[in-house]
């Protein structure tokens, strides 16, 4: 594989990928610490014939971004968890009509304000369920600056596979840190483009929601001459709106579906150290990185500490941690919120006893921290 | 090399980042790891920002200088050097600009402490305050020998508009100089 050497942040390598991956429209509202994902977009948007939008706030950033993507265009829109709370109506909107749509999140100290500077993963519970109702969320984490580029660029191959919003979350470290990242090649990137489908039958027999069970929609662009109805309640196969029970069950039981039956497609697991590992250490995002640098410390010790890091957080990579966890007696799961991840920890190995390492006061987590809590466990 | 941890404080608006994204750039441009975080608070201005430099030739995981582990650390405000100064390791290096820091007797003791009036140099010798970065670069590099001058100034020179390449220059030969001095004190 051909690569290339970037000197970047993560933000702005988040930016690059969706050029890479064909993003030709931004809609959003700069926030601290996303601001840069948008400053960078508004560069590179208008040298490929894109649109970079400063709209009157995050809802209405939201808004023109799913209007791009009914219009067939690749769309993304960037914020952390303030802006995903306002716009948490639209993104249901986008899950139920199913637009394709890239949501950077750059999370920050929360709830609400919180600390707008600092470091955070509080929003994890957030991207799982940012609506009401039943959907299925598909939500990546980086976890090194190259993967704030090759996450970004698989989000939006995964959002024009499954016809939803997929979330990209950063954190505030790993947005803002500035160093080296070895990338695929632009031509590389743009091979692996897999388009949306679309349907070029006759105008007439178009039913963009009449699909398998297990299946996406299939939305042609908006204005090209093939008709449907845009709602965000429950629709027919034309998408007009009825309250006809098996057309309701089956459309909500198809969304939790295209993604559940197809999880093989979406997960992507990081596992370093973990063959003989005696303690898993459990972590994502840039608090995996101090775990890496706390299992060097621990193994010269003779300490025999492993990393399992989740790269795709939603849908859990619930049969891998029930194995691991069959099989590794101390688990510990390190992360800058009170247990958001380890709550699905213990769902998924069905133990109750995992531990946890947790951090909400804007601070990163440090290796030694990490060091010292496998040494009490 | 050994890793080599760096910290440059001062307040939010006086362009202590630029410093540290060029010595990481210019580390991975020698082939080894450079890695640059900021942590600032949410005032536009005057809130205490820090920035850690981390150089390596292995590959650099966390991107934090751990307290208790940094060599040298290079201060032009006091609320940042009363915050971050503990992370310096005994016996490491401090920089600080006489005018705006004030070390106690305490600190002296603890720490290799230089004075050099950084802001001054960049406002009256060199006439451009923006160039204070640079010439916190020059020091920071005379002192730890981290990065092959001419890469450094080089990648400098590539992160700063052409038509103030001579005062950055300038900015970088002061800086060096003035280093120098305080090593040979």
């Amino acid at each position: 594989m051909a690569t290339r050497e970037v000197i970047s942040t993560g933000n702005e390598l988040s930016a690059l990928a969706a050029r890479d991956a064909g993003c030709r429209f931004f809609g959003g509202y700069p926030i601290t610490p996303s601001s840069e994902v948008m400053h960078e977009m508004s560069d590179l948007m208008p040298e490929v014939g894109g649109t970079c939008i400063q709209m009157e706030d995050e809802i209405a950033g939201v808004a023109a971004a799913i209007g791009a993507g009914m219009a067939g265009v690749r769309t993304m829109t960037a914020t952390s968890g303030p802006g995903i709370s306002l716009k948490a109506e639209n993104l249901g909107l986008a899950q139920m009509a199913e637009v394709p749509l890239v949501v950077v999140n750059v999370m920050r100290g929360g709830p609400s304000t919180g600390l707008p500077t600092r470091v955070s993963q509080g929003d994890v519970a957030q991207a799982k369920n940012p609506s009401h109702g039943d959907y299925k969320s598909i939500t990546l984490c980086a976890g090194s600056l190259a993967e704030c580029y090759t996450e970004t660029v698989r989000a939006f191959n995964l959002a024009d596979r499954f016809m939803q919003p997929v979330f990209v979350l950063l954190d505030e470290t790993i947005g803002h840190m500035h160093g080296k990242a070895m990338l695929p090649t632009e031509e590389e990137v743009a091979n692996g483009i897999v388009p949306r489908k679309s349907f070029d039958g006759a105008p007439e027999d178009y039913r963009p929601y009449a699909c398998e069970h297990d299946q996406p929609a299939v939305l042609n662009p908006m204005f090209k001459g093939y008709r449907y109805h845009f709602t965000g309640l429950h629709h027919d196969a034309k998408g007009f709106p009825t309250e006809e029970i098996e057309t309701c069950r089956k459309l909500i039981q198809r969304l939790e579906d295209k993604v559940e039956l197809h999880k093989d497609e979406i997960e992507l697991n990081e596992e370093f150290f973990v063959d003989d590992a005696e303690i898993l250490i459990i972590a994502y995002g840039s608090v995996s990185l101090a775990a890496k640098e706390a299992i060097r410390h621990l193994r010269a010790e003779g300490i025999k500490a492993g990393l399992f890091r989740p790269i795709t957080l939603w849908p859990s990579p619930q049969d891998r941690m029930r194995e691991l966890g069959a099989k590794i007696p101390k688990v510990l799961v390190v992360e800058l919120n009170i247990g958001q991840y380890r709550d699905e920890v213990q769902r998924s190995t069905g133990r109750l006893d995992i531990d946890g390492l947790f951090k909400v006061n804007g601070r990163p987590i440090s290796p030694y921290e990490i060091v010292n809590k496998v040494k009490e466990l | 090399m050994a890793r080599n941890l760096m910290r440059f404080t001062g307040v939010g608006g006086q362009g202590v980042l630029l410093a540290g994204e060029i010595f990481a750039a210019a580390k991975i441009k020698s082939g080894g790891e450079g890695l640059k975080t900021a942590t600032y608070t949410s005032q536009v201005r005057g809130g205490p920002t820090v920035v850690d430099i981390t150089l390596d030739d292995e590959e650099i995981f966390y991107p934090y200088a751990n307290d208790g582990e940094i060599d040298f650390m290079l201060s032009v405000a006091q609320v940042s050097y009363n915050s971050f100064k503990s992370g310096v390791t005994p016996g490491g290096t401090i920089v600080v600009d006489p005018n705006l820091v004030h070390p106690t007797d305490e600190d002296r003791k603890t720490w290799k402490i230089h004075e050099i009036p950084i802001i001054t140099i960049a406002k009256e010798e060199v006439g451009n305050v923006i160039t204070q970065s640079v010439v916190a670069l020059a020091i920071a590099n005379t002192m730890q020998n981290a990065i092959d001058r001419q890469v450094l100034v080089d990648t400098m020179l590539s992160k700063v508009p052409a038509k103030v390449h001579a005062a950055n220059l300038k900015a970088y030969e002061l800086g060096e100089k003035y280093a120098k001095e305080a090593l040979a004190k």
